[in-house]
């Protein structure tokens, strides 16, 4: 096995230390860091989102390897500063909106992002509408995904889309929408551009919108 | 005529009575957010406006049901509760406050907050301020969140007493409250009763970061629970153990108080779904919960005649065949908004052997988003569905939020009314 394919095996069994281990001893045997994305972690995390598509994994096996793919990029990512070679899969600001604290689902979809080569800039919990459209200004960000938990406060999905309309950035960002209450026709009824049921799904919409933005 | 208390009895036996009865505020998870309370009494006429509702439940903030409103309703079921919130202070020395929406209420004389730099409003545990707040209610909320207090963790210092420091011995005083609590409920009413005595549930992700706790130790944060619960699963299938023993210790005592008088008792409300599928493997479920819940049911029904509650939020249908064979007689929210929540089907395939408590309107849509007609019509099939043949407790799918409006409540109680009747139409 190549230290890819070991890396790759222990982001998904969620062995966070070795996954940090392995990431160290690649680089130490001089291999690139932007090529550990497409030949370990971005791999590895597709094969987490299948097998909770599957119902092999549940919450804690994705919160795990998650963490395990953490390790090796935050290893990396410094390194990739300045990379002209390296050409983020897209640029996504996410929060939970306004009002709303719940973060472990947004947490996962952050972390499955990442993993699949997007730079994320998570502007965490309770996040106010002008707030995302600073930060889409300032890193120049393409997608915007907004998470809320309660039906009191995914009402908010919309003030944050309104603002960015105000803003003049509403056709610069794709904006896609999730959490427990969110469904398809409320994301279509507030004019976001897509909705995903689960991680897996946020990041395959990311992929698709990210690539037409 | 039958009383509410036979009425519920003969619902939870799966035998049609007169009507299907109906459960209001009984719990924490069958309950109506306090905006919505006053907004309620305020339709009903049955308070002046202005009139204060009292926050029975600070966390999730839900208003009290009081007798006017459970009669006007039909409400049949009424809840015996521990003398302490989840912030830690007793129900009790009501002071007034407003929420965020303007709504006045009356609050227990320990909920004390504090704004922060940003608006959002911080409680503290045992409404002590010396030590920090356990709570925030972010600026325009409607309820509390917990503020993780996780201490630093040493996976080679990992100690089980860390997480049992809320699960102590009950005490002559606690007692003595349910001794009270139980003639005023039993003798003064003749509603059912549901009996909250906390203690059962392992690993409720909403009291793991114990907001009462005014140093909680051990695993506390909500992410590294639930990765403790695979990463760390012999340390926390030791903490169950240990919560088990002392929870069956407290039964035995609370029997002895208040004997066989409630209906039946809320065991877990750990969630065990999402909106899309369970929150764990069913085989998780079955090394990790399982033997605790069955510990539980068995004592409960070797020793009482109370039926067992069990609520867990989402899809669990997965689930449900090993809830059965743990020994739970009731099944609650029923979120039929989750994935594989049918509710024809797990009427069908699971009615005979589980009773519903819940699912009789969806309140993450129809409830919130939808009309009066649209609720109407929802509720008219889930009381067909569910009723059928007894085995059902109307309630909406967990507390009716903040911001419903107050047309389709009324909307829902009128089909309730109008199509509850046995038989049923």
């Amino acid at each position: 096995m190549t230290v890819f394919d070991e890396l790759q095996q222990a982001i998904i069994n969620g062995q966070a230390a070795l996954a940090k281990e392995l990431t160290k001893k690649g680089l130490d045997s001089g291999k690139k860091p932007r090529d550990f994305f497409p030949n370990a972690i971005i791999p590895a995390m597709d094969e987490v989102g299948r097998r909770m598509r599957e119902c092999e994994f549940f919450i804690p096996e994705v919160l795990i390897a998650a963490r395990a793919s953490r390790a090796a990029t935050d290893l990396l990512r410094p390194l990739l500063v300045g990379d002209e070679a390296v050409q983020a899969a897209g640029v996504v600001v996410c929060g939970t909106v306004k009002g709303d604290l719940h973060d472990i689902g947004k947490n996962i979809v952050a972390m499955m992002l990442e993993s699949a080569g997007f730079r994320i800039v998570d502007l965490g919990v309770d996040v106010a509408p002008e707030k995302i459209v600073q930060a889409v200004k300032d890193e120049n960000a393409n997608v915007v995904a907004l998470s809320a938990l309660l039906t009191t406060t995914m009402v908010n999905m919309k003030g944050s889309i309104e603002a960015l309309k105000a803003a003049g950035l509403r056709d610069k960002v794709k904006i896609l929408v999730g959490g427990a209450p969110v469904t398809d026709a409320w994301a279509n009824s507030i004019g976001a551009d897509g909705y995903g049921k689960d991680a897996p799904a946020a990041v395959e919409l990311a992929r698709r919108l990210a690539a037409t933005a | 005529m039958l009383t509410s208390r036979q009425r519920v009895n003969q619902a939870l036996q799966h035998r049609e009575a007169d009507r299907i009865p109906l459960d209001l505020g009984a719990s924490a998870v069958t309950g109506m957010q306090v905006d919505t309370v006053y907004a309620l009494r305020q339709a009903l006429r049955l308070d002046p406006p202005e009139t204060p509702v009292k926050v029975t439940e600070p966390y999730q903030m839900l208003g009290e049901i009081k007798p006017d409103l459970m009669d006007a309703l039909g409400i049949d079921v009424v809840g015996l509760g521990m003398p302490k919130t989840l912030f830690g202070f007793r129900n009790e020395g009501w002071k007034p406050w407003q929420t965020f929406q303007g709504t006045p209420v009356l609050v227990p004389e320990g909920f004390n907050t504090e704004p922060d730099e940003r608006g959002d409003i911080l409680i503290y545990p045992e409404g002590d301020k010396s030590v920090p707040p356990s709570g925030r209610m972010p600026k325009g909320g409607f309820y509390f969140d917990s503020i993780i207090r996780q201490p630093p963790l040493d996976d080679a210092n990992l100690k089980v007493e860390d997480n049992l420091e809320e699960f102590a011995p009950i005490s002559d005083a606690d007692l003595e409250h349910l001794r009270r609590e139980l003639d005023r409920l039993y003798d003064g009413t003749d509603k059912a009763i549901l009996a909250n005595f906390g203690g059962t549930g392992f690993g409720d992700i909403a009291l793991v970061p114990a907001p009462w706790l005014k140093h909680p130790k051990g695993i506390r944060d909500v992410e590294e629970w639930y990765v403790s619960t695979s990463m760390r699963r012999d340390h926390v299938y030791r903490i169950f153990e240990r919560q088990c023993e002392i929870g069956l210790k407290n039964l035995a005592k609370i029997h002895e108080v208040v004997g066989n008088k409630p209906a039946a008792a809320f065991v877990t409300g750990t969630d065990f779904g999402t909106q899309n599928g369970p929150f764990i493997s069913p085989r998780a479920y079955r090394d990790l919960f399982k033997p605790f819940h069955m510990q539980v049911n068995n004592w409960i029904h070797r020793n009482t005649t109370w039926k067992t509650f069990i609520h867990s939020c989402g899809s669990v249908r997965a689930l449900i065949p090993d809830f059965l064979d743990a020994g739970f007689d009731i099944l609650n929210p029923v979120q039929c908004s989750a994935a594989g929540m049918n509710p024809s089907e797990l009427k069908k395939e699971f009615g005979e052997r589980v009773a519903f408590w819940g699912g009789g309107v969806d309140t993450q849509r129809t409830l919130p988003f939808g009309t009066p007609d649209e609720v109407r019509k929802e509720v008219a099939e889930r009381l067909k569905i569910f009723g059928t043949g007894g085995g059902y407790i109307f309630n909406t799918t967990h507390n009716v939020q903040a911001r419903v409006p107050v047309e389709n409540v009324l909307a829902m109680y009128e089909t309730v009314r109008d199509s509850g009747r046995y038989p049923l139409h």
